[in-house]
Order: C-alpha cells, then structure tokens, then sequence
C-alpha cells in the first residue's frame, strides 16, 4: 500500500487564483504599437469639399440621422442639390473600384437620400447674434453657401439677385428633369428659415453698385456666376440662339421651339442640358461639337444620358457661317481631325478644309460661359477683364470677396459652394470670428493596396441614376427616384469604410490577446498587447496603423 | 458590431502566447461560446505555457494540467465527478496536435469509443511548437522543423485524424479555423447542443514563429489554408453524414505556402509539390464524394 488511502491523504495540489494580467503586463513585449490612425478616405480626398464620406455613411448605417446630416452640412449645406447633379469625383477615387474594378459605392445616391431624408432636420442653430451684416451678391449655391455658413456664424446676411427668385444657375440654369424647382425652393426655404435675408429683383450696377454695399456692410461676398454665353466666331452669330437663355426660358415655363430640327454647338453641360431640353420639347437635336465624345468638357453621365434621349452627335466639326434660307438656317460646317494635345491635354481640332452644310430651324450657342464683371470697379479686375482674386476670393476691397463661377467660369456646383463656404470662413477669419471654424491640418489618404479586400462586398451596385434616359423623353418630371432606405443600407454595407472606424469588430474579433477592448467600439489595451499587428492587417478599411514604439514611447 | 461573436470574454490579457498567437485566439473565441461553466483540462502543450506560471492563470474557469497523454481521460473522470455532483458543467479537452495525434492518441481513442460526455479540441498547429518545433504527426509533407530540416523535409503525409475520430462513430466532429469566427462559434454552439456523448473539434491554429512568418499574416493565412482546400471546413455527424461548410475558392496552393518559411524548400521543389497538389486534392475529392453521399438533396448544385 502506497499510504494514501483517503482522499485526505492526497498532497495538496497547486492552484493559480489570480488572473494573468495582475502581473504579465505583456504590452511590453512590444516594438511596434497599433494605433486608430485620423487618416482620409480616397472618396473625401476626392470632393472639392471635402466631406467625410465614410462617417455619415457610417452614422446612416447606425441610424443617427441628424449626425449624418450634421457632417454632411459641415462641409456642404445642400446634400439634396449635390445628391442630384454632382459628378460625384467622389466615387471616382473609390478604392474598391481602383483596387477590384467592382463598381464604386453609389456615394451620390446615398448623399441625395440623406438630403432627402434630413430636409425636415433643424438645421445648427446660428451662434449668438455678432452684430455684423455681411452681403452676399448672387443667390446661385455659391451665394448660398457662403449665407448660410455666414449666418451660422451668428452674422446678418442679406443675399441680392437680380431675378424674381433666389436660386441662380439652380433655378434658371439646371433643367427641371435634373433638379426639379421645388427642390431648390426648399432649400431656399431651409436658409429663409435660419433668417437669411433675400432681396430679389435687384441688381448689382443697375440698383446699388460695390461701394453702396461697403459703405452699408461689414463684408460683401460676390458671386454672380458665369452668365453669358461666349461669343462663337461664327459668321452669322446673330442668328444663334443663346443656350443659357434658353435653358432660364425653360425653367421659366416659356420656352418655345423655333422648329422640328434643332442644332446646339458645343461638348459642355449646357450644350448637353439645351439638347435634352430641347427633345423633351420634341425637337429633332444634333450636336455639333468640334473635338469627339473623348474630349468633350461635359459629365459623361450627361453625354450617356442625351445619348439614350435620342440626341444625335456630329464630331469633328465646327460651324463656318449660318445663313438664312427661307424658314431654315443653313450652316456650313467644316470637318476637323485632332492633332497635337493643346495645354488643357486633350488633342487639338485642326481644320481639314472640308465643309458641308446642314440645315436647321433653330441653332443654340454653348461653347462655354463667360462672367460679365463690366458691373465691378476697375481696381478689383486684372489686365484680361477677370476679377483679381486671391485663393481664398479676397479682394485688392480688404471686405469685398469673390467666388463661384464668377471667378472660376463655369465649373460644378459642388466647387461654387466650396468658393462660398471658404470665402465665408476668410471673412470670419478677417471679422475675429476665426474661432467657429475647425482647423484643417491636412490628412494622409489611404491608399488603394491597405484595404483588405477580404471583406469586400458580394452585392451590386445600386444607383438613383441608372436608369436616368432609358425611355423616350416626354416629360420634365424629375427623372431619377431617390433610393429607398433598404437599397441605401445595402449599397452602404459595400463601403469598407477606408480610414474611418465603423466599429465593425474586425480587431475585436482577430486579437490573439483580448488587447481591443469593446466599449461600444474597440480601444486598444496597450499594457497588454503585444503589437503582432493583426488587427491593423484585418481592418478591412486599415483605419489602424502601426507604429514604432521608439517613436511614440518618447514622444 | 458585424460580426454574429459574443462580446464576453473568458480569457484575461497578460497570456504568455506569442504574438499572434492562433491557439491564444482560438481559447479564446471557443470560451465565449462555452461560457463560465466548463473545466479545461490541459494536457502538455502551448496552452501549459500560455495560462500563466502559478500562481496566476489568465481563464476564468477551472484548468487542469495533466500529463501528455491524459486529455481524454481525465475529462472523462471530471465529468464523472460533475455528474455525480449533479452538475451539467461542460467539460473540454484542450489539447495540441501531440497530445492528440501522438501521444495522446490511445485515451482520445478510449473515450471515444466509449462515446464520453466530454468535449474534445485540438488545436493544431502541426509540431511540438514550445519544445523547439519538433516535428508531429500532424506535420504535413514538405513541412520544414527542427527535426525535419531543409535537407530532409517531413516526407509523410499528415496523419488524417477527422478520419480516425469519424471510424468511432461519435455524434459530432467538426475542422474550423479562428479566421472563420463565425463558422467557429457556430460549431462550437453545434458540440454543445449534443449533450450526453463525445464531440470533437479539430482547430487549425497558426503558430507564426513555428511557421516561420510574420505574425501580421496569422489570420491571413489560415484563411488560404481554407481556400485552397488545405484544410477544409466541415462537421461529420455519427461518423457517417459529411457536411462542408465554407466552400473553398481556386486559390492556388503556392499562395498559402508562399506566407510560410516552414514551406520555402517545399516551395523549390518542384516533384514534392506534385505530390502534396496530390494529396490535397485527393483528400478533397473523398471529402467532396462523402459530402455529396450524404446530402443527395443537393446533387448537381454545390
């Protein structure tokens, strides 16, 4: 017999009772140290305006509506108009699409659901009354821009038009299929409702010139966009019809055809709007445009889309002469080819010597818009005519600012509302007001090869203007539906959220040492972890970083 | 959060894994499943060492550290004891690929075929890693480790333990990986559900020095090991119905090796790796014909 033959006989076992992290604090095993990284996704890179995509596509996910809108609005007030007409340079940086060839996340279509879905949010409540009252001359989105970042300063603004309502190119430019009115009243009435003040009808060097508005006001914001159409060259100019007059006739309700075929010259979004309009009055439409469909300044989605209405396209000529001949027009055209690229890099349209020519009822000139800046006093124009502007709009005027297409010639209205928000903050800056707004130092950009592809979506693309101008063109009803809330979730669940945390748990889930500590999101324990880098390998949207602990020990 | 994985934890920080350790993460994602009522029992392996010198240990349940060849047996008289107490406590054995294809082998055996009410796991991470990487029978073919270097590589195939465990006819068998935390959590809910008989799960776990590789690529790799059919995902139910459960892609074999240093002769040698495209694909195509046996439901559609 051993001896033990009770149970109590057994020697005593040895039992550890107090947990491991009393005293193995293994963080020090550590070089390298993962750290949430403030770093910019390629598609916020990409907007003029720089909104954080990835964090309100991540607050709509979560259902926080209004701080959706709120990130949204802190860089750009008008998500419903962008959502609509914006060439979204966003979604063209997308890193699943740059990575993948997938197609990009449909950011605009879920920038206009949000718009749509947030246009009954209270909008920030202005900050205390300052006492100053700022003007703001043009009511097209760089006025409203720079008035509604101005009032939420807390300043009196006055915006002044010329026409019977606010709104500019959004009004009187855009087409009704594209942007409908009621849209725009909306989000005029959204500015009204913060206490904006709009004088219409009234127009700068008719009914008050610059000096008027120093005198009066504490600073003056001008933009007044780009609103004639540049002259064409052509020999008979007189019998062109201005494009951008007839689109503001257009969304005026008083448009009329001059005739069944109709020609439009030029290869930009107003050659392509006066084109489509045009069909939907029932015109017969060609475009004549002198470079080919690869050169063409307008957004191609645009170009697809007058395609699939049914207008036709002429390349590579350009019109010598129009005439009269009887009832009709007859223009001569000559054919071009392209040559060397000119410093814009698309190739140049040389002549061939060849013509023919074409008969028309009407002819529309949109080669290009141009600002009329007569109205200004000399000192504020350079030797070409242009204002002589500084970046961020100012003035030889030390409160006179100016911006939008007025500055720019025409461009998009996502870069209108960037020149009136920046101006608005240039002028809180020169008012003491600087504080209100957020610094900006500058972000690095994730690049396409961190994300990890392993978590990459298996669903399609859903996209509000997919089906804009598949039907034959009947109405100026607005042709594109606003997703539903369940298409915008599931277009959302194909973001990877590049360097944004949309708390999915990745790092959570992958920590070999339970280092990430989930409190409604992970926090990282670095008493404990070991720095094997898994978590910043995993993050599908590589919102971690690793970094030498040499470098952040000391620091 | 996105992933369908308990936010409880069972395992404290401050264990003594390497970093990136796949047998630390797998303890600790089959602990949240497991939950606080459950008794490790640990035979010689990694986890002898990842708990913690006494007088500390880093899970919040009861471990016993037994002898090499114990795990199964010890279980089976823990829960005996329970039992008795009238308890319905889950007890697990957690074992390496040693004290399971090895030497642990004849009380796995044992308990097996007496179909004990215990809850088996290896975690494998293919040789006796904290000894000094010697190899096991778990090491596959071509696999450098001390024992098997450079100029002899492993030249036996790994042993086919799912196929040994399924001969015993024990109610649930399952392979799972922590790169597939959810196909994981789910097996483990699935073992648990069967009460009353044996259930055995086989984990493969990275082991980035034994493997030589960078620790980052833990994850990484596993996942290709599913991918490329290395080790696929499947449950076997009384030994007979074979079910895949995460279908693999046409990620070719040289992507999951090419992460791994165990595998650069392997890599070189062009014969050897005909030979293991060989045998995976065998092994594959036998798992492929007894998943189709057994769900002819589903013949013609993958």
């Amino acid at each position: 017999m051993s001896g033990l033959e009770h149970v109590d006989d057994y020697p005593e076992i040895p039992v550890s009772l107090a947990s491991t992290s009393t005293i193995l604090k293994t963080g020090a095993w550590r070089s390298v140290r993962p750290i949430f990284a403030n770093r910019m996704a390629p598609c916020s890179a990409g907007c003029p305006a720089g909104v954080r995509i990835p964090a309100y596509i991540d607050d709509i996910k979560e259902g926080r509506l209004e701080a959706a809108y709120a990130t949204v609005t802190a860089r750009n007030p008008f998500p419903r108009i962008t959502g609509r007409v914006c060439p979204h340079m966003c979604e063209d940086n997308c890193n699943l699409a740059i990575t993948t060839g997938e197609e990009s996340i449909s950011i605009r279509s879920i920038e206009r659901w949000l718009g749509d879905a947030g246009m009954d949010l209270p909008d920030p409540a202005a900050d205390a009354e300052t006492g100053k009252r700022i003007a703001v001359v043009g009511s097209g989105p760089a006025g409203m821009a720079a008035a509604y970042y101005l009032r939420r300063t807390g300043h009196e603004v006055t915006v002044f038009d010329q026409r019977p309502q606010p709104g500019g190119i959004l009004r009187y430019g855009i087409p009704e299929y594209r942007l409908p009115s009621e849209v725009v009243d909306e989000e005029i009435a959204r500015l009204e409702s913060m206490e904006i003040n709009f004088h219409n009808n009234v127009a700068l060097g008719r009914d008050f010139t610059l000096d008027d508005l120093e005198a009066a006001y504490a600073a003056v914001f001008i933009a007044t966009g780009a609103g004639q159409e540049k002259l064409t060259g052509i020999d008979g100019e007189g019998l062109l019809e201005s494009g951008l007059d007839f689109l503001e006739a257009a969304n005026r309700g008083t448009a009329t055809l001059p005739g069944p075929r109709c020609a439009v010259v030029g290869g930009g979004n107003v050659a392509m709007d006066v084109a489509r309009v045009l069909r939907r009055l029932g015109a017969d439409v060609s475009v004549l445009y002198r470079r080919t469909a690869n050169e063409m300044p307008a957004i191609a989605e645009e170009y697809e889309h007058a395609v699939a209405d049914g207008v036709h396209f002429h390349w590579l000529v350009l019109p010598r002469t129009i005439k009269k001949d009887g009832a009709q027009l007859r223009v001569t055209v000559e054919e071009m080819w392209l040559g060397e690229p000119d410093e814009s890099g698309r190739l140049r349209p040389e002549p061939t010597g060849v013509t023919c020519e074409m008969h028309f009822d009407g002819v529309f000139s949109a080669i290009g818009e141009t600002a009329d800046t007569g109205v200004f006093p000399p000192r504020l124009r350079n030797d070409d005519g242009w204002l002589d502007l500084g970046e961020d709009g100012e003035t030889v005027d030390q409160m006179v600012f100016a911006g939008g297409d007025l500055a720019t010639g025409p461009a998009t209205v996502i870069e209108a509302i960037v020149a009136g928000r920046r101006a608005a903050r240039a002028i809180d800056e020169q008012l003491g007001f600087s504080a209100v707004w957020p610094a900006e130092e500058p972000l690095e950009v994730v690049p396409p090869k961190d994300i990890n592809l392993t978590y990459m979506p298996h669903h399609d693309r859903s996209d509000d203007h997919a089906a804009a101008g598949a039907t034959a063109p009947a109405s100026f009803a607005e042709e594109t539906d606003t997703l539903s809330e369940a298409e915008i979730l599931e277009e959302i669940d194909r973001c990877l959220s590049c360097g944004h945390c949309n708390n999915c748990g990745t790092c959570f889930v992958f920590c070999p040492d339970g280092a990430i500590i989930w409190d409604d999101g992970p926090r990282i324990d670095h008493e404990f972890c070991k720095g094997c880098g898994i978590c910043v390998a995993e993050c599908p949207g590589h919102v971690m970083v690793l970094v030498n602990e040499r470098d952040v020990s000391h620091a | 959060m996105r992933w369908v994985v308990p936010e409880a934890e069972h395992m404290a920080e401050g264990t003594l894994g390497c970093q990136g350790c796949g047998g630390a993460l797998s303890m600790r994602l089959v602990l949240k499943e497991l939950g606080k009522d459950t008794v490790a029992v640990l035979p010689a392996c990694c986890w002898s060492i990842i708990d913690g010198p006494w007088p500390v240990h880093a899970l919040d349940i009861p471990v016993l550290h037994t002898a090499f060849e114990t795990a199964a047996v010890v279980a089976t008289g823990v829960k005996a004891a329970k039992e008795i107490q009238g308890k319905d406590t889950t007890v697990v054995a957690w074992a390496g690929d040693g004290g399971t294809f090895d030497i642990g082998l004849q009380a796995l055996s044992g308990a097996a075929e007496r179909n004990e009410d215990i809850v088996f796991i290896c975690y494998d991470n293919e040789a006796y890693m904290n000894t000094g990487i010697q190899r096991s029978s778990s090491t596959p073919t071509g696999t450098w480790t001390t024992t098997t270097p450079d100029q002899r590589p492993e030249a036996r195939p790994k042993k086919d333990i799912m196929g040994i465990i399924a001969a015993h006819r024990i109610p649930y068998a399952a392979t799972a990986t922590a790169a597939y935390p959810e196909d994981l959590e789910r097996k483990v809910r699935a073992a648990m559900a069967i009460k009353g008989g044996m259930r055995f799960l086989h984990l493969l776990s990275v082991c980035p020095p034994g493997w030589k590789m960078e620790a980052d690529q833990a994850i990484e790799v596993m996942r290709r090991a599913v991918r490329t059919k290395v080790f696929p995902l499947y449950e076997i139910r009384n030994g007979r119905e074979y079910t895949i459960t995460r279908w693999p892609d046409d990620l070719p074999l040289e992507d999951y090796f090419s992460l791994q240093g165990r595998f650069k002769t392997l890599l070189e040698d062009e014969a050897m790796l005909e030979l293991v495209r060989g045998n995976v694909e065998e092994r594959w195509q036998i798992l492929l014909d007894r998943h189709q046996r057994s769900h002819p439901e589903l013949a013609g559609a993958e």
